[in-house]
C-alpha cells in the first residue's frame, strides 16, 4: 500500500470510529437530561391541570413518541443547534451560548496556556536534574499542588489578591479593554496556573525522564550537544505525542471545573455561571444543550487529536 | 531509595507502613476521627449553634465559630466521617464495576463483548466529567445519592483501563492457558485466577479513586451540588468564601488543612502503594480532578 493510500484509510477508520462514540455521548446526555427530565408538561400547565391537558400537551411538545423518535428528534435539535429558549429569561439558548462562550473563552484561555507551558518547564527542569535537590523541589511542590483542592486555590487567591492587598477586582466581568481586561483575568489565571502545576508537572516529568533515558539521548549527551538541543530535538521530539494527548484529554477537566467554580463563585458572567444557575433552577433547556454540545465537541476533539498525531508521527497505525 | 525496594513485589501492603510512617499516623487518625463520629462519641451536633457570630478560639470552641455560632472544630470533625462515607463508598463500588468489567474485556480480548465494555468506556470518559454529574443530579432530581451514583459511573473506566491490560498480560502466562486446556470456564477463570492476581492492581486503582472522590465530593459540595443535609469540607468552604470578604478566615484555614491533610496522605500511601504492589505502572495516574 502507498503511504498516502495508507494515511487516507487511517482517516476514515478514525472517523468512522467517532461516529459510536458520538453515538454514545449523544445517548448519555440525552437520556439524562431530556428522557428522565422533569417533563416540560406540568410546568408549562401551571397549577391542576386535569389529565387530558397533560395528554394534549404532552402529544404537542412530542412526549407521547417512542424513545428512539425522540432521540432522533433530539439529535436533529442538536445538529442544527435549534436548542429552543432559556426558562429562566426565554432568551434563546443559542444567543444565550454565544454571547457567554467568548467570556468564558477569554477568561481561561491565559490561564491555561501559561499553566501548562509552566508545568512543563518545571518538568523539563526536573528531569534535566532527575534525582538533584531541583527535581526533588519541583517534585515536592506538585505533589503539594496535587493535594490542594481547586476551591482552596480559589479562595487563597481571593483572600490574598482581594480582601488583604486589594490589587485586582474579585467580582464580575467589567472589560471595557486592555487594562480592565488585565485586572479581572489575573486571578483566574493564577489559580489556573497553580491548579495546572500540581496536576501535569509530575506526569509531564515521568514521561520526559523516560524520554531521556534512551540511547540516541545519551549519544547526543555524551557529543556535548547544549541542554536545550537535546530537549528540543531528541526528548521532546520523543514525547510529543504522549503531551499533546495529555494536554487535548485535560481541557475537559481543567476548563469545565474552572469556568464552573470560577464563574459561579466570582459572578463572572460566562458559560459555567450560566451552567450553575440553571443546574440551581433546573432550567432543562440549557443544560441540555451545554451537556450535549460540549460532549460532543470533545468526541470531535479527541478524534481530530488522534488524526494530528498519525500526521506528527507516521509510525501510528491503525490499532 | 531503601532497602524495601529491592524485595519482593509480592511485599504485603503493611511494608508500606515501615516507610511512610507519617502518612500512615496521619491517615489513622483521619480514620479515628471519623470511626467516633459513625460511633457517635463525638461531633454529632455539628449543626447545633453553640456559641455567638465568629467566636474566637477559645476553651469552649477551640477553633472559633462560623458565622451562625456552630462550632468549627466539631463540624470539621464531623466532616472527616462524610470525606469517608464518599471516599470510601466510591472507591469500593468503582473497583467492584471496574475490576469485573476490565476482567471481562482483557479475558474475551478482541471479542464483541470487548468492543462493548471499551465503547462504554469511550464514551463515558468523553463526557466531562462535572457535566455528567450535573446530568445525573438532574435526572435524579437531586436526589442524595445522585453524586455518589455519578463518581461511581464516571471513576469506574480508569480501573477497568488498567485492570483489562493487565489481564491481557497476564492471559498471556502459562497457567491461564492450563486452565483453559483443563476445561475450567470463563467465570472460572476469571474469578479463580485472573482477579486474585489482579488485587494489587485493584488495591492501587481504589486508593487513586479515594484520593479523587473526595476531591470531587469538595468541588461538587462548594457548588451546591454535592452532600445534603450532612456536613463536609466542601460545604464549609461554600461557607468560607462568604466569611473571608467579611475577614473572618478560621473555616477556611481550618477545612483546607483537614481536607489538605487527608487528600496528601492517601496520595503518598497509593505512591508507596503503588511502588510496592504495581511497579510497572509507576506514577500514571489519571484520576485526578479538579
Amino acid at each position: 500500500m502507498t503511504p498516502r493510500i495508507e494515511l487516507l484509510r487511517f482517516i476514515t477508520r478514525k472517523l468512522a470510529a467517532a461516529l459510536p462514540l458520538i453515538f454514545g455521548v449523544t445517548l448519555i446526555s440525552f437520556t439524562l437530561t431530556v428522557h428522565f427530565g422533569p417533563d416540560p408538561a406540568y410546568a408549562m400547565l401551571g397549577k391542576n391541570p386535569t389529565a387530558a391537558d397533560v395528554a394534549a400537551l404532552q402529544r404537542e411538545l412530542g412526549q407521547d413518541q417512542p424513545f428512539w423518535q425522540r432521540y432522533a428528534s433530539y439529535l436533529h435539535r442538536l445538529a442544527t443547534l435549534d436548542l429552543g429558549h432559556t426558562e429562566s429569561s426565554g432568551e434563546k439558548v443559542r444567543d444565550l451560548l454565544g454571547r457567554t462562550l467568548p467570556v468564558s473563552i477569554r477568561l481561561l484561555a491565559p490561564g491555561f496556556v501559561l499553566g501548562t507551558g509552566l508545568a512543563l518547564l518545571l518538568a523539563m527542569f526536573a528531569a534535566w536534574h532527575r534525582g538533584g535537590r531541583l527535581d526533588r523541589l519541583i517534585t515536592g511542590i506538585s505533589v503539594i499542588g496535587m493535594s490542594l483542592s481547586f476551591v482552596i486555590i480559589i479562595i487563597a487567591l481571593q483572600a490574598v489578591f482581594g480582601v488583604w492587598l486589594g490589587w485586582f477586582p474579585v467580582r464580575g466581568w467589567e472589560v471595557h479593554g486592555p487594562a480592565s481586561y488585565l485586572a479581572h483575568v489575573t486571578i483566574p489565571t493564577l489559580a489556573f496556573v497553580l491548579a495546572s502545576i500540581g496536576y501535569n508537572t509530575r506526569f509531564f516529568r515521568a514521561m520526559l525522564v523516560n524520554a531521556m533515558s534512551t540511547d540516541h539521548v545519551r549519544t547526543a549527551r555524551a557529543y556535548g550537544a547544549s541542554p536545550t538541543h537535546i530537549m528540543r530535538y531528541h526528548v521532546l521530539r520523543g514525547c510529543l505525542l504522549p503531551i499533546t494527548t495529555r494536554i487535548v484529554y485535560s481541557v475537559p477537566a481543567l476548563a469545565i471545573s474552572g469556568s464552573l467554580l470560577l464563574e459561579s463563585h466570582f459572578s463572572i458572567p460566562g458559560i459555567g455561571r450560566v451552567t450553575y444557575q440553571a443546574i440551581l433552577s433546573g432550567d432543562q433547556p440549557v443544560l441540555m444543550a451545554v451537556v450535549g454540545l460540549s460532549a460532543v465537541a470533545f468526541a470531535l476533539t479527541v478524534t481530530v487529536a488522534d488524526l494530528l498525531c498519525r500526521l506528527a508521527d507516521p509510525r501510528i497505525r491503525l490499532a | 531509595m531503601n532497602t524495601v525496594r529491592t524485595l519482593s513485589v509480592h511485599k504485603r501492603p503493611w511494608s508500606v507502613v515501615r516507610t511512610d510512617h507519617i502518612a500512615t499516623l496521619v491517615a489513622i487518625a483521619y480514620l479515628a476521627a471519623a470511626l467516633g463520629v459513625w460511633l457517635g462519641l463525638w461531633a454529632d451536633n455539628w449543626a447545633e449553634i453553640t456559641g455567638t457570630m465568629w467566636a474566637d478560639p477559645s476553651a469552649a470552641h477551640w477553633l472559633g465559630t462560623n458565622r451562625l455560632g456552630q462550632d468549627i472544630l466539631v463540624r470539621a470533625v464531623a466532616s472527616t466521617a462524610t470525606a469517608f462515607e464518599v471516599g470510601l463508598a466510591v472507591a469500593l463500588s468503582s473497583s467492584i464495576i471496574g475490576g469485573l468489567l476490565g476482567a471481562v474485556a482483557g479475558h474475551f480480548n478482541g471479542s464483541p463483548v470487548d468492543e462493548l465494555i471499551l465503547w462504554l468506556k469511550g464514551t463515558i470518559d468523553a463526557i466531562p466529567f462535572y457535566l455528567l454529574v450535573v446530568a445525573i443530579a438532574f435526572a435524579l432530581q437531586g436526589h442524595a445519592m445522585a453524586m455518589h451514583l455519578a463518581m461511581i459511573l464516571a471513576f469506574w473506566t480508569t480501573t477497568a483501563r488498567v485492570v483489562r491490560a493487565e489481564t491481557i498480560r497476564i492471559g498471556q502466562s502459562g497457567f491461564i492457558e492450563a486452565a483453559r486446556a483443563g476445561g475450567s470456564t470463563a467465570s472460572r477463570i476469571i474469578f479463580r485466577h485472573l482477579l486474585p492476581n489482579l488485587v494489587h492492581v485493584l488495591l492501587v486503582q481504589a486508593t487513586l479513586v479515594f484520593v479523587a472522590a473526595i476531591k470531587a465530593e469538595v468541588v461538587l459540595s462548594f457548588l451546591g451540588i454535592g452532600v445534603q443535609d450532612s456536613i463536609s469540607w466542601g460545604l464549609m468552604l461554600a461557607e468560607a468564601g462568604q466569611d473571608i470578604m467579611a475577614g473572618q478566615y478560621m473555616n477556611f484555614l481550618v477545612a483546607s488543612l483537614c481536607l489538605f491533610g487527608l487528600v496528601m496522605a492517601a496520595s503518598l500511601l497509593a505512591d508507596r502503594l503503588q511502588d510496592r504492589l504495581d511497579p510497572r505502572t509507576r506514577h500514571q495516574r489519571s484520576v485526578d480532578i479538579g
